[in-house]
């Protein structure tokens, strides 16, 4: 046996290249991987679109400019997918990859499912893609307390109340992604607010509309995956080198899954229907029981997500947020790599 | 060496090498509709049962797994799961953890190994059993668990597939299987020969040959041994080939695409004609029963070998490389990743909680309440359409067969979901009329007659159970019953516990017993012992010794079985049923009008009844002892002596803590008890007063340890009147 650890890879999705992300391909990647960055910028110049070197050299971070789907996405993949190719392979194991929402374009990428370039090309179109969908968006609301215990029936009653107002004329509303402790409600501009209007206290900072994103993962998203299907084809595809874990739980194992059902699940069902990404972790860890999970940049936010997914099955044990920074503080089971420290264990660089 | 490590190094030696087995006329999968995806799946799921026998004799041995019984050698199931649909209702037996395996795949979000594992190491997290059994079963995937080794789990997959077509025939379409699903029941080549088996092929084909709908496919996995006893060359194909009713389809598991082939041609050709099917598949047993089994001490070493050559693994694997699909490198890492993967999960989930109280344990006994769709109280009118020139009789006393007959009519009118089955349930109404008029007034559909065997009876009424019906089944005479206790002592009781209150078949069986009858029948339509039921964890028992009782009884266990998704026994006195008096002829005390639904004052579980407040004696007694009883007590009154007659009405489970509270203040106790006295109620009755009222005189008569015999002596070993005024003057001597 090696001496190598085992671990699963997340790739992060869209809110997660924020202001101290700012100019962190660079510093990070741009020696090693002048190559790749010099790809994903010439696909974006072709397409002429500001350069991720622009974007990620820009002088200040600009909500407006740096959290828009067809900037943010291309930086976020970009992020994702050389820090995923910082990793120590004689460290770590990769067992499986998974994604949260736009990172399972990324997670394609990961698992060899398309080739780094496409992934970026993919994200790219995507992120533009995903502008393509009439009036709405998505709330973030919090269903667990501050030691990240659900908070007893919120979850069912803001569910409840979703499906309530969704049946209402004119309004559309549905669960986008289930973040373990927060749940991100979309739906169109009647029924964000009738939920804003109508949903009860929930803990944490009030719930919070997310700027640039659309009703993702709805059926007002309808558009977006005809254009994906259209522009996106199916050649871009291949079986994975890995274990892939979707936005369903379900598992695309190496060698049988098929390239045409992949290409159709990411650019349909993942694109019209819930993402559970809780879901997603907890099928990762019981089925490939990983020693460490690693998520790559940009940032670190979905950490407390995928915390909150392994608390949510007691997965080792932790049934807190007590529980669960005991346990990164002795051995971490999470490693971010936007996190300093944790990083230098991911890549082994002193 | 071990022989599972034997397999696993030839399986390694043969890839490594190039030696793999030709795939003789097995299909191409291009041919029959197998894609490369579907097919190396298939094969991925079979590496993936096999890592994991292995990987439970590791845990065995150490002492963190429980089961060792493997699926190594019919890892065809995995292709049997593809060719069906998840909404197929699969009761499958214990070497089927590749089908379970492969149909998680058709499920995305479940966790099919992580799962397995629990159950290897008795964690209550086991999703299916909590940690009580190792199981194969899944509430999401439409595998109730079985635990059956002998097949008794064939009698209610008939049931299942039957109550396909009865929900089509009724237009109810919101029940657990859809109108176009089939059933699958899994077996072995021994254990078909099991009576029980036996009884469901026999029945599932008489019923097909009278063209009824029975979507079934029988899955006999034909390994040629049975532990140590080899099945006869050939035995089974010679059995089943002509089998009336029984379409015979034959294909070798162990090859994949071979095993699809034939799964695929069973489950379109049952979902077709609604036909049942019995596919013969071919499939070895590799390294012996179970962990414990060394098969080399009883079969010729030539014969393992042989066997070990068609090692499943072996085809796919040379499939695989034929098509292109894996290569044999791809292969053995793919083999060796699951492994691994295995054995990491493995360690997480033997830390995993294990159930550590006996509350925890006994805490799926009783199945869940639920919420039911509220019955549809008929209105006055209907029930005047359907009681037709009854409606005029139910002003006037009547006894009890014609009571319970009125009850069960509200009863179906009230629930769509009851169905009445048995022997003569239909037009004749029953042999005591009980259900008289059912048929013409419900219709073949929910008034079934039965064929001749109480395993069918009663696993008809499991399956449909399983289905979203209330079953009320009835079984002619209760010593008949005994043929077939397994059905619910082995299966419906334990359906609860297996799989943690998930699944449940909740039912009513009626039965008619005990003695008493005057001159009638002998022994086996007067059998007198309920002991069978009396330890089974969890079933209710009902007596009732009136036909006022009796109605209220009855609707108590429907909702008992409806809200509370219990199994329920009802056993209805034969002698009780035309009695129409007590004391003397005329005098109608044994007689009452018919209670409405609604009307009149409900009998919940556990409740007593007691006649009379006399404090010199209390006699606690049931059924026809209830009826003996209150005739000693008038004797007993004019006597000097006030006793109170208590009838326990519920005899599984008794609440102890009413019946204490009915004997009262009465001083001493007289038990009777008309049931044979060796594993009578009187003896758990004798213990509980002892424990409960120490400072109270009792005593208890009893049947004597007999048969019934016939004539006029069928009542010279039984409880009489006389005999219970002798006893209690006794006692109070």
């Amino acid at each position: 046996m090696s001496g190598r650890k085992t671990a699963i890879v997340v790739a992060p999705g869209r809110g997660t290249y924020g202001k101290s992300e700012l100019g962190s391909i660079a510093r990070l990647h741009g020696q090693r991987f002048a190559d790749a960055i010099a790809g994903f910028d010439a696909e974006r110049r072709d397409r002429g679109q500001p350069t991720v070197t622009e974007l990620d050299g820009a002088d200040r971070f600009s909500v407006a400019t740096h959290m828009r789907g067809d900037v943010a996405a291309p930086l976020i993949y970009t992020a994702t997918a050389l820090d995923y190719l910082s990793i120590d392979r004689e460290a770590y194991d990769i067992a499986a990859t998974l994604g949260n929402s736009m990172g399972w374009y990324s997670a394609l990428a990961l698992g060899g499912a398309v080739s780094i370039a496409d992934g970026f090309r993919i994200a790219n179109a995507m992120g533009l893609n995903s502008q393509t969908h009439g009036p709405g968006g998505q709330i973030l609301m919090q269903v667990v307390d501050d030691d990240w215990r659900p908070v007893p029936g919120l979850r069912d009653t803001l569910l409840d109340m979703v499906a309530a107002i969704d049946a209402r004329a004119d309004h559309a509303l549905a669960l986008s992604i289930d973040l373990a402790g927060m749940l991100v409600l979309a739906g169109n501009e009647e029924g964000l607010a009738a939920l804003l209007a109508e949903a009860p206290p929930t803990p944490g900072r009030d719930p919070l509309r997310l700027a640039g994103h659309g009703p993702f993962h709805t059926p007002l998203m309808a558009g977006s995956s005809q254009k994906a299907k259209a522009e996106l084809p199916p050649s871009l595809f291949a079986r994975p080198a890995l274990p892939m874990v979707d936005g369903r739980g379900h598992i695309w194992r190496r060698f049988s899954s098929d390239p045409l059902q992949m290409w159709d699940y990411s650019f349909g069902h993942q694109i019209l229907a819930p993402y559970d990404f809780a879901l997603s972790v907890q099928v990762a860890v019981k089925e490939f029981a990983p020693q460490a999970i690693i998520l790559p940049g940009p940032g670190d936010t979905l950490g407390g997500a995928i915390a909150q997914a392994l608390i949510g099955i007691e997965w080792q044990g932790m049934k807190s947020k007590a529980d669960f920074m005991a346990r990164q503080a002795s051995d971490p089971i999470l490693l971010s790599m936007g996190r300093t420290e944790q990083r230098a264990l991911v890549t082994g660089d002193k | 060496m071990d022989a599972a490590q034997a397999v696993h190094e030839k399986f390694l030696a043969a890839l490594a090498e190039g030696r793999l087995p030709g795939r003789g006329d097995a299909p191409d999968p291009g041919a029959i509709g197998l894609s490369r995806a579907d097919a190396t799946d298939i094969f991925l799921s079979q590496l993936t049962s096999r890592q994991m026998d292995r990987l439970s004799r590791a845990l065995q041995a150490r002492g963190e797994g429980f089961y060792t019984i493997g699926s190594s050698g019919h890892e065809g199931n995995a292709a049997v799961a593809a060719a069906l649909r998840v909404t197929d209702m699969a009761f499958l037996h214990y070497r089927s953890n590749a089908f379970q395996l492969h149909r998680a795949r058709q499920r995305p979000g479940g966790t099919p190994t992580w799962d397995m594992l629990l159950s290897f190491a008795a964690s209550s997290e086991d999703p299916i059993s909590g940690g009580r059994h190792k199981v194969i079963g899944s509430k999401p995937l439409n595998i109730p668990p079985q635990t059956s080794t002998i097949a008794s789990h064939l009698p209610k997959a008939v049931g299942a597939a039957f109550s396909i077509g009865i929900a089509r025939r009724l237009g109810m379409d919101d029940l657990p299987l859809p109108g176009d699903a089939v059933v699958l029941a899994s077996f072995g080549d021994a254990s078909a020969n099991h009576s029980t088996a036996q009884g469901a092929f026999n029945t599932a084909g008489w019923a097909a040959h009278q063209g009824t709908p029975m979507p079934l496919v029988f899955l006999c996995e034909d390994n040629g041994i049975g532990i140590s006893t080899r099945t006869p060359a050939g035995w089974i194909e010679a059995q089943f080939r002509q089998r009336a009713g029984l379409h015979y389809i034959q294909c070798d598991g162990t090859d994949l695409a071979a095993a699809y082939r034939g799964a695929k041609e069973a489950a379109d050709y049952a979902r077709r004609t609604r036909r049942p099917v019995f596919l013969h598949m071919g499939t070895v047993r590799l390294y012996g029963h179970a962990g414990s089994d060394v098969q080399g001490a009883y079969l010729p070493k030539a014969l393992i070998e042989a066997d070990e050559a068609r090692d499943p693994l072996l085809k796919g694997a040379a499939l695989m490389i034929e098509q292109g699909w894996m290569s044999a490198a791809e292969i053995t890492g793919a083999y060796d990743e699951i492994g691994a993967t295995l054995a990491r999960q493995a360690e997480a989930a033997i830390l995993r909680p294990k159930i550590t109280t006996a509350a925890g344990v006994m805490a799926s006994l009783v199945p869940p309440k639920r919420d039911v769709a509220r019955s549809n109280s008929p209105a006055d009118d209907d029930r005047k359409a359907m009681f037709g020139s009854d409606w005029g009789q139910m002003d006037k006393p009547m006894h009890m067969a014609r009571l319970l007959s009125w009850a069960l009519a509200d009863l179906m009118l009230a629930h769509k979901e009851i169905v009445v089955a048995g022997e003569d349930v239909g037009p004749k109404g029953g042999v005591y009329n009980v259900t008289a008029k059912l048929h013409q007034r419900f219709g073949s559909a929910r008034v079934i007659n039965t064929l001749l065997d109480e395993q069918a009876i009663l696993g008809l009424a499991i399956g449909m159970a399983h289905n979203g019906f209330v079953p009320m089944p009835e079984i002619q005479f209760l010593a008949y019953v005994h043929n077939a206790e397994d059905q619910i002592r082995g299966e419906a009781a334990t359906l609860s516990f297996f799989s943690d209150g998930q699944y449940a078949n909740p039912m009513v069986i009626r039965i008619a017993g005990l003695g008493y009858q005057k001159g009638f029948g002998g022994h086996f339509h007067n059998d007198n012992s309920l002991a069978v039921f009396r330890d089974i964890p969890g079933l209710v028992l009902a007596v009732p010794s009136n036909g006022r009782d009796a109605v209220a009884m009855l609707r108590e266990c429907v909702r008992l079985a409806r809200e509370e998704q219990r199994v329920v026994v009802f056993v209805e006195p034969i002698a009780l049923y035309m009695t129409r008096d007590l004391h003397e002829e005329g005098d109608g005390l044994w007689t009452s009008i018919y209670e409405a639904p609604g009307e009149g004052t409900p009998i919940r579980l556990g409740d007593v009844g007691i006649h009379g407040d006399g404090t010199d004696l209390a006699i606690v007694t049931y059924g026809n002892g209830y009826y003996l009883s209150r005739q000693a007590e008038k004797l007993l009154a004019a006597d000097g002596i006030q006793a109170r007659v208590i009838d326990l009405r519920w005899l599984g489970p008794v609440d102890e803590e009413k019946l204490v509270v009915a004997v009262g203040d009465a001083k001493r106790i007289l038990i009777v008890d008309e049931c044979r006295i060796t594993g009578s109620q009187s003896e758990a009755l004798m213990a509980t007063f002892a424990e409960r009222t120490p400072d109270k005189k009792f005593a208890r008569i009893a049947a004597d340890d007999s048969f019934i015999p016939l004539g006029k002596a069928a009542t010279l070993t039984l409880p009489s009147r006389d005999s219970i005024v002798a006893a209690a003057k006794e006692l109070l001597a």
